[in-house]
């Protein structure tokens, strides 16, 4: 405490130096004063007493300096001062500053906005309490790949009460089911994303909420009255964030349930908007749209201290009893992984995490080995001033703190700077970020870990990039120092190598990064221009679903349609209008096919589409034999089909496909549809895409009459003269002229595409686009201030060359070719290791191959080019040297 | 002034204690008068050490200054003893005694057995 409070003292009088100061001379005369006066008085002379008292009290500015030595911190108050000198150096040289500040701004604010991605997804991605012990369980079938995404992580309602009550490693397990549901409040009708979710899931995630309570186990129980809760989103959005609403009823999906309470943002159980308690036991199951094909997305929380692998093994063996009892639900060779939730959720996108993590790491290097070159260069041109201050008597410790006080002065300035960018930097990113390839509860932004992180980052490189070159500056002989010019060619200052190595490495480091810039670029340019096969151009959506309890027969849905689809199409801006049942480019649903007459061993399956006759017309497929479904067709429910090339080639390989008939299994298990019925082919169109964008094979598809089988969703597609956003308020009006109960969801067919497949390219591209500028940026900063200060060294020894008779041009050109040859080894190497981390982002890029000769010579072109113009300013002034001032500097 | 001894730097503060609370507030040069004196000028304090001493026990909270007028009619800085000062005083007095007599038994005893 005395320790303490003396410290604060001594701090405190920093600030008050000359009041202190004032103070202290005044009491010391005033001492001398005295003393004088009794000595008078004990009778001498007045030289004597004044000599005597001035003798006795024994230097007084030794006093004084002893005081204050006692008085304040002389650690602190040097470092002040170091400081203080430090800032006046860099207002004395503001490009120096400015190149400094800029380049490790860049570096950090790049880093820390990585690294604030990577802490949000992959460290705090949720809320929850245990979210690290977080785990989901998957099947996966042996005979499949690992990424095949044939994994199984959902279970029926038995499985999960079986894994729930009989494994040893888990806390507890919770199940959620996901489904759209349809929320009345008397006004209309508005679908959303609800997952019903097992009674224990609000325990087991502790998340306290925002009002309200969440949902208890009682909920779940049979015969409890219905109750809902909502997320925060829908809250404020949907409902005005209106604390009334509390405690309210609403028909959801027929049902009158009491709002009990509103979750708070980062909550996202289940991926749903609204959570729904999920009665388990068999009784109630038949009251709630719970059949027994409802799967349960399962989270469990393993128990402290267990390894994902022995969860693992406890696991397996229920699953090899339950084998016994759903014998179809198992694969026949299967094995069970338990795996982490975070991995599970962030799976594919956390590897391009960690390679964007390593390209700003990349870019750190290379920002701190310009600012280290920059200073290396500064230290080189103040041997002079350092060897003055050695002769002085300042020891080696206390000219390195003095050299670090810049380094921490620029590093001060740099974070500042940085933080800026980070915080610019995170918002870009969490605007680009794939939506789905992250979980909801993970908020990309700036906060207060980040903050630390880029202050620890700054004072790290501070001593990364500062450290060295003040060590360089304090070693050495001092008379060679002060006999030497400072810029004497015969003593070369000894960092030459290093700073040589720097810039060849920054040139290699920035060809990697813009190779991988260049390669995704490619390949997203590759992805944006493929032929999907169908004009998703202009093309609008609405998304119908009926209230299931009505269960629209055919004929309902074939009356709504035939008044919808005209009145659609009677709106001015669209061009053709149709029914179907799934958005393109995913067909909504598959089959078994059995074609009379052939056997075959492998399975034979085909996507469906249920579609009006404007189909063809509104997607502009192209038809290659036969024709197309007609109004009659899908009036009468004619059994005929028109399928793609690649089921046509498929399974008629040999024949002619038109007129032949075909058999969709699925059909024979499905109440409503036609049982062993055969379709004919009646047309073949070309093939467009029908799966993934990215995968370029299409499936086997086939296009059917949407008459033919009665389906609770279904949407409209139209094709438009007019921007599609602008008419989707007209679209919706005209569809609940027809059927008010009708919840739409509509959309514009290329924004769809773009977010749902693009999104995941586009941010890659953008990120390492960005990553690559800033490379390039730093090149041509350290391509230039090393040839600017290389030439600034050799200005005798260019002198001498030119006294000599050597002509502006030679000089030009022995100026020229040192940064040649510079640019020229990085590059090589860069190449080098482009090609060898290749594969290290071959997943990314798709339809170019890695190592793209036109990528690669783009790169080569442009590094070599902005390193030549780098150069050419400084070998400008090299020439522009004058002998006869050149040679009086000596 | 040669054979006078410096005051230790451990007990010049203990002795600043005592003085001030013996004379109560007094000024720098009052203080090493007094120490002088007491001393029968077998001591001579010098200034170098003694101000820098002063604002350590002022730090401390030991002390506390504040500007007056002296006898003469001269603009002074004050010296206090504070409450803590006291308190601090009495316990390195108690352990001051404590010292010199288990020193004295000491060397008494070297004496008897020699």
């Amino acid at each position: 405490m005395k320790w303490l409070r003396a410290s604060w003292m001594r701090l405190r009088s920093l600030f008050c130096k000359e009041q202190f100061d004032r103070e202290l001379t005044e009491e010391l005369a005033n001492h001398v004063e005295m003393h004088i006066e009794d000595n008078l008085r004990a009778g001498m002379t007045p030289e004597e007493a004044r000599r005597n008292a001035l003798l006795k009290l024994g230097g007084l500015e030794q006093t004084k300096e002893s005081v204050r030595d006692q008085r304040t911190l002389p650690f602190l108050e040097s470092l002040f001062q170091d400081l203080r000198f430090a800032l006046r150096l860099l207002r004395k040289s503001p490009a120096f500053t400015a190149t400094a500040v800029l380049t490790l701004a860049l570096g950090i604010g790049a880093t820390a906005a990585m690294f604030g991605v990577v802490y949000s997804l992959l460290f705090d991605p949720f809320p929850y309490q245990g979210a690290d012990r977080l785990a989901v369980i998957n099947i996966h079938d042996l005979k499949q790949n690992a990424d095949s995404g044939s994994d199984r992580e959902e279970f029926s309602i038995p499985e999960f009460l079986e894994y729930q009550q009989h494994n040893h490693v888990f806390e507890d397990l919770v199940g959620s089911y996901s489904a759209v549901v349809r929320l009345e409040d008397g006004g209309g009708t508005t679908t959303f994303g609800a997952a019903y979710v097992t009674g224990n899931t609000f325990d087991f995630y502790g998340v306290p909420p925002q009002m309200g309570r969440g949902i208890v186990p009682e909920d779940a129980a049979p015969g409890a009255p219905p109750v809902f809760v909502m997320n925060y989103k829908v809250w404020t959005a949907d409902f005005a964030a209106d604390s009334k609403i509390l405690g309210k009823t609403y028909l959801i999906d027929g049902i009158r349930r009491t709002l009990v309470g509103i979750m708070p943002p980062r909550f996202q159980v289940g991926g749903g908007r609204l959570w729904l308690p999920l009665d388990l036991s068999s009784a109630a199951a038949a009251s709630t749209p719970v059949d027994k094909l409802v799967r349960l997305w399962t989270v469990g929380r393993l128990k402290p201290g267990l390894s994902l692998a022995v969860a693992a093994a406890d696991v397996q063996v229920l699953a090899k009893r339950l084998v016994k009892d759903y014998p179809k639900e198992y694969p026949e060779q299967f094995n069970v992984n338990v795996q982490n939730l975070v991995e599970a959720l962030v799976g594919n996108f956390k590897v391009m995490l960690y390679v964007l993590l390593g390209a700003v790491a990349i870019l750190l290097l290379i920002a701190c080995s310009n600012v280290a070159n920059l200073m290396l260069a500064k230290a080189t041109t103040r041997e002079r001033e350092i060897g003055v201050r050695v002769s002085l008597g300042a020891g080696p410790i206390r000219l390195v703190r003095q050299l670090l006080a810049e380094s921490l002065l620029l590093a001060t300035l740099a974070c500042l700077v940085g933080c800026f960018f980070a915080y610019f930097g995170l918002k870009g990113i969490s605007a680009t970020v794939p939506a789905n390839t992250l979980p909801d509860e993970a908020v990309i932004g700036f906060n207060p870990v980040v903050l630390l992180f880029a202050v620890a980052l700054s004072f790290s490189t501070t001593l990364l990039c500062g450290l060295a070159p003040a060590v360089h500056a304090v070693r050495g002989s001092l008379q060679e120092r002060l006999s030497g010019s400072g810029k004497n060619v015969n003593t070369p200052s000894g960092h030459g190598p290093f700073r040589t190595a720097l810039v060849i490495a920054e040139v290699a480091l920035s060809v990697v990064l813009l190779t991988g810039a260049g390669l995704l670029t490619r390949s997203f340019v590759a992805l944006t221009s493929i032929d999907l096969g169908f004009n998703p151009k202009d093309i609008l959506f609405a998304q119908l679903s009926a209230p299931p309890e009505r269960k629209d027969t055919i004929e309902d849905q074939k009356l709504f349609f035939d008044q919808a689809l005209p009145r659609v199409k009677a709106l001015p801006g669209v061009v053709s209008a149709t029914a179907a049942y799934s958005l393109p480019p995913v067909s909504g649903t598959y089959s078994d096919v059995t074609v009379p007459g052939k056997t075959h061993s492998e399975p034979r399956y085909t996507r469906l589409e249920l579609c009006s006759a404007g189909f063809f017309e509104t997607m502009q497929l192209h038809l290659l034999r036969g024709r197309v479904l007609s109004e009659s067709d899908i009036a009468s429910s004619r059994r005929v089909i028109v399928v793609n090339e690649t089921l046509a080639r498929r399974f008629f390989p040999s024949e002619d496909p038109i007129g032949q008939e075909v058999k969709f299994d699925w059909f024979d298990k499905l109440a409503g549809a036609p049982h062993d019925a055969y379709f004919e082919i009646i047309g073949v169109v070309r093939d467009f895409s029908n799966w993934d964008v990215r995968k370029s094979a299409p499936l086997p598809e086939a296009i059917l009459p949407y008459t033919i089988l009665a389906r609770d969703r279904r949407i409209i597609l139209a094709r438009t003269s007019l921007p599609p956003d602008s008419l989707l308020p007209a679209v919706r009006r005209e569809i609940w002229a027809v059927d008010p109960k009708i919840a739409i969801d509509t959309g514009n067919l290329q924004d769809f595409l773009a977010e749902d497949s693009y999104s995941e390219p586009r941010f890659n591209l953008i990120t390492s686009g960005a990553f690559a500028g800033i490379a390039l940026l730093l090149v041509v900063m350290g391509v230039f201030s090393v040839m600017a200060y290389s030439v600034s060294l050799r200005t005798h020894e260019i002198g001498v060359r030119m006294a000599l008779g050597a002509t502006q041009d030679s000089i030009l050109k022995m100026v020229l070719a040192k940064g040649f040859r510079l640019i020229a080894a990085g590059l090589v190497i860069g190449l080098l290791v482009s090609f060898a981390q290749t594969r290290f982002i071959a997943n990314q890029i798709w339809g170019v191959s890695v190592t793209d000769p036109l990528t690669f010579f783009s790169v080569v072109v442009l590094v070599a080019l902005v390193g030549f113009t780098a150069c050419i300013l400084p070998a400008h002034c090299a020439t522009k040297v004058d002998p006869v001032i050149a040679l009086r500097y000596e | 002034m040669g054979d006078k001894k410096d005051v230790w730097q451990g007990t010049l503060a203990l002795m600043v204690l005592k003085t001030l609370e013996t004379l109560g507030p007094l000024h720098g040069y009052g203080i090493a008068r007094r120490i002088e004196q007491t001393s029968g000028d077998l001591l001579s304090v010098n200034y170098g050490t003694l101000y820098p001493a002063l604002l350590k026990l002022e730090q401390e909270g030991y002390i506390s200054s504040e500007w007056g007028v002296s006898d003469n009619n001269r603009k002074a800085n004050y010296y206090k003893l504070t409450r803590a000062g006291r308190k601090q005083l009495e316990k390195e007095t108690q352990e001051w005694e404590q010292t010199t007599a288990i020193l004295a038994r000491f060397l008494s005893y070297e004496e008897e057995t020699s």
